[in-house]
C-alpha cells in the first residue's frame, strides 16, 4: 500500500511540471480583465494614460509561474484573432508588460484606434480559456499645439 | 557639365553692381555623373528618368538634411553650397553611400556614378548661381575624382579632419587647369566597405599579403602547441578557463580584468594560442564567436518611416568588430556549462540561441570577456544599425523593395517557419553580416527611448534615462517586413524573456 502510495505520489510529481509548462494554463472562470480607463468610445487629445483592471486573478512579472497570475498585453488596432496556441505576438501593435506594469502611457495618431488586453502566463502564452478584456475604441484627435 | 567649365570669377559678363552683390565664404559640392554621354547613348530617356529620379529622391533630400541648399542641377550634375564645410562632406558622403546600394543590384555598365568634389571658397551668389574661383576649383577636383568618390581640397580637409571620422588619403598637390596655384587635394573614405571596393590594388594586395603571413605563423604556432601538449588539451577541456584560480599552464599567468587588451607576454610566438586570429574551438578556452571588423564613419541615422525613427540625426562610429552572425545556441551553451549564464538553451546548434532577457545577453558578454581576456560587450544601438545598413542608405540593405533570400520575417518571400532558421541562412550584407534584420530580435546595450529626440551622435550608447526597457533590433521570423529595415526599433523590458529575443555580440579594438 505505502509502495503504492509513493508510486502515486513520485508520478503526481513528474507529472506537475509538465502540466505547468503546457500551453493554455487555466484561469479562474470569474477572471475579468477590463480597461479602467479610457473608456469605450473616449475621445482623447495627443497622449493618454491605459490603466489594465484585473478582477479575481494576479499580476505577476512574465517568467514567474504562479497559479492564477499572469502578466498584461495591450493590443493595439489588431484585428488577426489570438491564438491560443501560440505566445501572444511581440511587435508594435503588441505591447508586452512582462515586469508587472499595470498601466503605460501611449502616444497614438490622430484617427480610431482599437484596444484590447490580454493576460499572459510565464511564457506569455494566452490562459485557456483566453483572460481578454472587451475591445474598447477611442478617438484620437490632433494634439493641442503643435504647429506643422 | 559644359555649363560649369564656363564659370569665370569676377567681372566677366555683367557685373554686379558695386556693394549689392553678396560674397560669402562657402563649401562648395559639385557632384557629375561619370561616363553620363556613354549612358545616355544606350538609354536616353531611361537615363533621363533615373537621373531625375536620384536628384529627387537622394540628393536634394540629402543636401537639405545637411543644411545646405542646391544651387542648381545641370543636366548630368548639381551644384551646392553649405555653410559648414563638415556638412557639406557628411552630405557627399551620404549620396556616394546611398548610390552604392542602388547601384548594387544593377549591371556595371549601366550604374549611375558621381564623382563629388568639395571646395572651401569665397563666392558671389546670386538666386540660381554661384560665381568665383571656388567653384571652379571645386570642378576641377570633381573632374579628378574617381566615379563613386568624394574629393576634397586641402581648405576642406583642414576644416574637418578632427570632426568627421573617416580615413582620408592625401594625394598631393595637383595644378589645376587655369588655376594658378596647385592645390592639395584628399580622397575621402567613408567607410570599410567603400574602401573595399575602391582601394589601390597595390594596397589590396599588401593586406592580402598580411593576412596570409599571418595565417601561416598562427597555423605554425597552432600546430606547434598542439604538438606539445597533446596531452595536455583533454585536462584543459575538462576544466574551462572560467574559474580564475585552476587551469594548468601554457596561458601566461597573469590573469586580470577583461577589458584590458591582451598583453602579448613572455614571448609574442608561444602566446599567440588565445588571440590567435583564426580560432580553433579546441585549444581557446572560449569559442569566441566570428567576428567583422567595422571601420568608422558618419551615417544618417534613423528614418521617417515611423515615429520611433525620427528625427534623422548624424551619427559618427568608431572602429570596431561585431558578429558576423548572432550568439547560436552551440556558443550559448558554452557558457550554460560553465555556469556563468543561467540556463541550458535548447534547439540545434547553429540556430540562434532565443528566448534571451537582455540581462541574460549581458551575462553572456561578460563571461566572453572575461574568458577570452578581450573586451566583449553588445554593440550599441548606433553601431548596430550602421552595420546592418552596410554603407547603404535604402529602406533595406539591398535596396527599397522586398526580395526573397534576404531576411527570414513572416512575409519576406520564404516560406514561413515555426523557428529561426540556422544563422546564416540568407544573405551577408555589403560588410559581410549575416542576418541584421529578421531571424531574431536583437539586444543593444542602450536604454530604451520613444524617438530619438536628443540622442548622442558620437555612437555612444544611450543611457540615460528609463532603464526598465532596452532596445530590440532587427525584428524576428515572427514579424512582417516593416521590421526587417535597418532602421526599425523597438523596446522590452530589460528581464523579461521572449521566444523572438536574441542578439550579437561586439568588439572595442
Amino acid at each position: 500500500m505505502r509502495i503504492l502510495r509513493c508510486i502515486a505520489l513520485s508520478a503526481a510529481l513528474a507529472l506537475l511540471p509538465g502540466a505547468a509548462f503546457a500551453q493554455g494554463k487555466t484561469a479562474p472562470k470569474d477572471a475579468k480583465l477590463y480597461f479602467i480607463t479610457p473608456s469605450d468610445g473616449a475621445r482623447v487629445r495627443g497622449g493618454f494614460w491605459v490603466r489594465f483592471g484585473l478582477r479575481n486573478m494576479g499580476v505577476t512579472h512574465a517568467g514567474d509561474d504562479y497559479q492564477n497570475a499572469g502578466h498584461h498585453h495591450l493590443l493595439v488596432d489588431v484585428k488577426d484573432p489570438i491564438d491560443p496556441k501560440e505566445p501572444i505576438q511581440q511587435d508594435k501593435s503588441h505591447l508586452h508588460f512582462g515586469a508587472g506594469q499595470t498601466e503605460t502611457f501611449l502616444e497614438l495618431s490622430p484617427g480610431n484606434h482599437t484596444l484590447q488586453l490580454v493576460l499572459g502566463d510565464a511564457k506569455h502564452y494566452p490562459f485557456d480559456p483566453p483572460v481578454v478584456s472587451e475591445k474598447v475604441t477611442v478617438r484620437v484627435r490632433q494634439p493641442p499645439q503643435r504647429g506643422k | 557639365m559644359g555649363e560649369i567649365r564656363n564659370f569665370r570669377s569676377g567681372n566677366h559678363g555683367d557685373p554686379p553692381p558695386q556693394g549689392s552683390m553678396p560674397r560669402r565664404l562657402a563649401a562648395i559640392i559639385v557632384g557629375d555623373i561619370a561616363s553620363y554621354s556613354r549612358l545616355m547613348q544606350a538609354d536616353e530617356e531611361g537615363t533621363h528618368v533615373r537621373v531625375k529620379r536620384i536628384e529627387r529622391d537622394l540628393i536634394e533630400p540629402s543636401i537639405i538634411e545637411h543644411h545646405g541648399s542646391l544651387v542648381k542641377t545641370t543636366g548630368d550634375g548639381f551644384i551646392a553650397i553649405f555653410d559648414s564645410p563638415v556638412e557639406a562632406v557628411r552630405c557627399s558622403i551620404v549620396i556616394q553611400q546611398n548610390l552604392i546600394g542602388r547601384n548594387a543590384s544593377l549591371p556595371r555598365e549601366s550604374r549611375i556614378e558621381y564623382r563629388i568634389g568639395v571646395n572651401l571658397g569665397d563666392v558671389i551668389v546670386e538666386p540660381d548661381d554661384i560665381y568665383g574661383d571656388g567653384v571652379n576649383i571645386a570642378t576641377r577636383i570633381e573632374g579628378i575624382a574617381e566615379p563613386g568618390q568624394v574629393y576634397i581640397s586641402g581648405a576642406i580637409y583642414e576644416q574637418i579632419k578632427h570632426k568627421v571620422v573617416c580615413g582620408y588619403e592625401s594625394l598631393g598637390d595637383r595644378k589645376v587647369k587655369n588655376i594658378t596655384d596647385p592645390v592639395r587635394i584628399y580622397r575621402v573614405l567613408p567607410d570599410a566597405d567603400a574602401v573595399g571596393r575602391t582601394r589601390g590594388r597595390r594596397e589590396n594586395t599588401l593586406i592580402l599579403l598580411l593576412g596570409l603571413t599571418l595565417l601561416v605563423i598562427a597555423g605554425g604556432v597552432l600546430w606547434y602547441l598542439l604538438m606539445q601538449q597533446a596531452g595536455n588539451t583533454v585536462e584543459r577541456a575538462a576544466a574551462p578557463a572560467v574559474s580564475p584560480v585552476a587551469s594548468p599552464s601554457p596561458q601566461p599567468p597573469p590573469r586580470e580584468t577583461a577589458t584590458q587588451t591582451p598583453q602579448p607576454s613572455p614571448s609574442v610566438a608561444a602566446s599567440t594560442p588565445s588571440p590567435a586570429p583564426s580560432p580553433s574551438p579546441s585549444v581557446t578556452p572560449a569559442r569566441e564567436p566570428e567576428m567583422i571588423t567595422i571601420r568608422g564613419g558618419s551615417f544618417a541615422m534613423g528614418s521617417n518611416d515611423d515615429p520611433t525613427e525620427r528625427p534623422i540625426h548624424q551619427v559618427t562610429i568608431k572602429p570596431f568588430s561585431i558578429g558576423k552572425y548572432p550568439v547560436t545556441v552551440g556558443e550559448w551553451n558554452e557558457c550554460a556549462a560553465a555556469k556563468a549564464c543561467s540556463f541550458v538553451a535548447t534547439g540545434k546548434d547553429d540556430a540562434p540561441v532565443t528566448n534571451v532577457s537582455w540581462t541574460d545577453a549581458q551575462q553572456y558578454a561578460a563571461w566572453l570577456a572575461q574568458a577570452s581576456k578581450k573586451p566583449y560587450r553588445l554593440p550599441n544601438e548606433a553601431e548596430w544599425e550602421y552595420a546592418a545598413r552596410g554603407g547603404t542608405q535604402t529602406k533595406y540593405w539591398w535596396g527599397d523593395k522586398l526580395q526573397p533570400g534576404m531576411a527570414g520575417c513572416k512575409d519576406c518571400g520564404d516560406l514561413a517557419a515555426e523557428q529561426p532558421a540556422k544563422v546564416g541562412s540568407f544573405k551577408p550584407n555589403p560588410f559581410g553580416l549575416h542576418d541584421m534584420g529578421g531571424g531574431v530580435d536583437q539586444w543593444v546595450e542602450d536604454c530604451w527611448h520613444r524617438t530619438y529626440q536628443g540622442a548622442p551622435g558620437d555612437g555612444s550608447a544611450w543611457n540615460s534615462g528609463d532603464c526598465t526597457s532596452h532596445v530590440l533590433r532587427s525584428g524576428s521570423w515572427k514579424n512582417d517586413s516593416r521590421y526587417v529595415r535597418p532602421s526599425n526599433r523597438d523596446g522590452y523590458d530589460t528581464n523579461v524573456r521572449y521566444p523572438t529575443h536574441g542578439f550579437r555580440i561586439a568588439l572595442s579594438p
